[in-house]
């Protein structure tokens, strides 16, 4: 029996945590659930996801802060980030081109499309 | 030789007349016969005025008396009806004893440089007038920026100051602005454009589009700059409104988006729970459902109430909680900024009747602009913002001091109006604009006193009861 990939879904809406993880474990994804950027780092350290789905507007630690931090390890920088995020499509194109960080390998905007994000997360988990 | 003097008075390209004591015409020359004809016997004031008696001022009684030459202007009307511009001279004829025995008169025509003179002080007086009554302010300055000459518009809203610097009278400033319209006219002839908030004396901030054009003297060379400025304010306020709907905007797309985001994973819940014949999961979206249709109504309320000009939803709330809250927000972003925040709240403050959500966005925007400040500024070693909030029996006064970088007086000035920001790419224009604005829709009075590198305080004074009839205003000094 193979073991079910960890998808570690970040946002501070309780809502969309429901939504998120319902989906991706009814189409065999273990989830873990943060609700700003200092939970995700703890949940990274603790159970190392396979991928990331991370909000940016978050309170006390932002999505970007995190994503920063993480990119700069060298144990977790490999770890696919998907930005799911309902801030301006200009924040797609800011992101893209940084010189400091590296891309995320997927970016959506909400509202989301659930077979776009499971293709998504197939592509990067495969 | 007598002879050579008669010709010469003959054909001379004047009227020549002598007159004796009585102003008759003893003599005329030859042009003067032509146009006025025969004067045998006659008054030089018949002849060449066709009156009847003496002029007033005339210029041959004159000379008789003090044996002077004068001169003046006059016009003479000719055998012909015309009247005719002259310059006049008079000047004594005397006999061997010196007495004068008669007086000269020589009348030169000046009738067409008169009509050229009149036309081009009729011309003169066109652009004058043009000058004076345009709707706009129109300066001319030197290459000082000295205003030596204002049009009435000008003197009517920032006061009689020919012959002060151009940022003394309109920006109340010590040095000049950078970059300088009229400078950089002054050194490329070129117009040049800008856009300005300036200072009424009366304190009114007026927003300006101000344009420079060169004055070139005859060789070329610019003596000085026309600068004029249209008074813009009406467009601003008008795209004032228009921005705080941009901004209402787009602070709820954000919001839209992620209760469309709940309500996808609310549907899809209680679709699968059907699939699934899971009760607990078609009542967990169920919930879900139920749950963001209140925030989108919520929503739509909070947008009718930007809509209508932030009008706020007053309710009783205790003064000292909302700016607690502030603080606890914003107590990290201190730490972080290495700024020491200090807080002082008069316990007996009370409550006040205020729109808790707008006067929270207020105190934070305000806090967050003293932290900004003290972040910038490089001069001092330690820096601290003091909050404080005090009670009084008709209204709360909070107080957001910090020794950060501080403002001159043009940022002072400048601080309320819309898109204007001394944060260069840090700020929106928007903070100190919107947060007036909140105060405004209270009848409450905001306050801002502040030095270059010293610090900045604002007061906001609530009324206690809410906004009432009295007019709200922000203040600078």
């Amino acid at each position: 029996m193979t073991s079910q990939k960890k998808i570690l879904i970040v946002d501070d809406e309780e809502d969309i945590l429901t939504y998120l993880s319902a989906l991706l474990e009814d189409n065999g994804y273990d989830t873990l659930l943060a609700r700003d950027g200092e939970e995700a780092r703890k949940q990274v350290e603790t159970s190392l996801p396979d991928l990331i789905t991370l909000d940016i507007s978050m309170p006390e630690k932002s999505g970007i802060k995190f994503y920063r931090d993480m990119k700069a390890d060298d144990q977790w920088k490999k770890i696919p980030v998907i930005i799911v995020t309902g801030i301006s499509e200009d924040f797609k194109k800011f992101i893209s081109t940084r010189q400091q960080v590296p891309p995320p390998e997927g970016y959506l905007s909400k509202p989301i499309n659930p077979e776009e994000i499971l293709a998504l997360i197939k592509k990067f988990t495969a | 030789m007598e002879l050579n003097y008669k010709q010469f008075f003959e054909v001379m390209p004047a009227y020549l007349t002598i007159l004796d004591r009585d102003l008759r015409i003893m003599e005329g020359n030859q042009r003067f016969r032509k146009d006025f004809g025969e004067f045998e016997g006659r008054y030089c004031y018949e002849i060449n005025r066709h009156r009847a008696e003496r002029c007033e001022h005339c210029p041959a009684e004159r000379t008789f008396r003090d044996g002077l030459r004068h001169g003046i202007e006059e016009q003479f009307r000719n055998l012909f009806g015309q009247e005719v511009s002259l310059i006049v001279y008079t000047t004594p004829i005397r006999n061997e004893a010196g007495e004068i025995t008669a007086v000269m008169k020589m009348a030169t025509e000046i009738t067409e440089l008169k009509l050229l003179q009149n036309q081009i002080r009729e011309g003169r007086e066109r652009y004058r007038q043009l000058f004076e009554e345009v709707p706009c302010y129109i300066t001319i300055q030197d290459p000082d920026l000295r205003i030596i000459e204002a049009n009435r518009q000008f003197r009517e809203d920032f006061g009689e100051v020919l012959g002060s610097k151009c940022y003394q009278a309109y920006m109340h400033r010590s040095e000049a602005c950078v970059p300088c319209a009229v400078k950089q006219t002054f050194q490329d002839g070129q117009v040049h454009q800008v856009e300005e908030v300036v200072t009424s004396r009366d304190g009114q901030q007026v927003n300006v589009l101000v344009y420079t054009a060169p004055i070139r003297d005859a060789g070329g060379q610019i003596k000085s700059v026309m600068e004029m400025s249209t008074n813009i304010t009406q467009i601003r306020e008008l795209q004032s409104q228009l921005a705080s709907v941009g901004l209402v905007i787009s602070s709820i797309s954000h919001g839209i988006k992620g209760l469309l985001t709940s309500l996808d994973g609310g549907s899809y819940l209680v679709n699968s729970g059907l699939e699934k014949n899971s009760r607990e999961r078609i009542k967990q979206g169920w919930q879900m459902v139920e749950r963001n249709v209140a925030r989108i109504k919520t929503m739509v309320l909070d947008l009718l109430y930007y809509a209508k000009d932030r009008e706020p939803n007053l309710d009783w709330i205790p003064a000292h909680s909302v700016a607690e809250e502030v603080l606890g927000l914003l107590r990290g972003k201190a730490k972080e900024y290495g700024v020491d925040f200090h807080w002082e709240f008069d316990p007996a403050a009370g409550d006040v009747a205020a729109d808790a959500k707008a006067i929270r966005s207020l105190l934070v925007n305000l806090v967050e602009n003293a932290l900004d400040a003290c972040r910038v500024d490089k001069k001092k070693s330690t820096h601290q913002i003091r909050v404080g909030l005090k009670g009084y029996p008709d209204f709360v006064e909070y107080e957001i001091y910090d020794n950060g970088i501080g403002m001159d007086q043009e940022t002072r000035e400048r601080a309320f109006s819309l898109f204007f920001s001394s944060k260069a790419g840090d700020g929106t224009g928007l903070g100190l604009f919107i947060s007036n604005k909140i105060v405004q829709a209270h009848g409450g009075e905001i306050r801002l006193e502040s030095e270059l590198n010293k610090g900045t305080r604002v007061t906001v004074r609530l009324p206690r009861k809410g906004p009432a009839s009295r007019p709200a205003s922000s203040k600078t000094s």
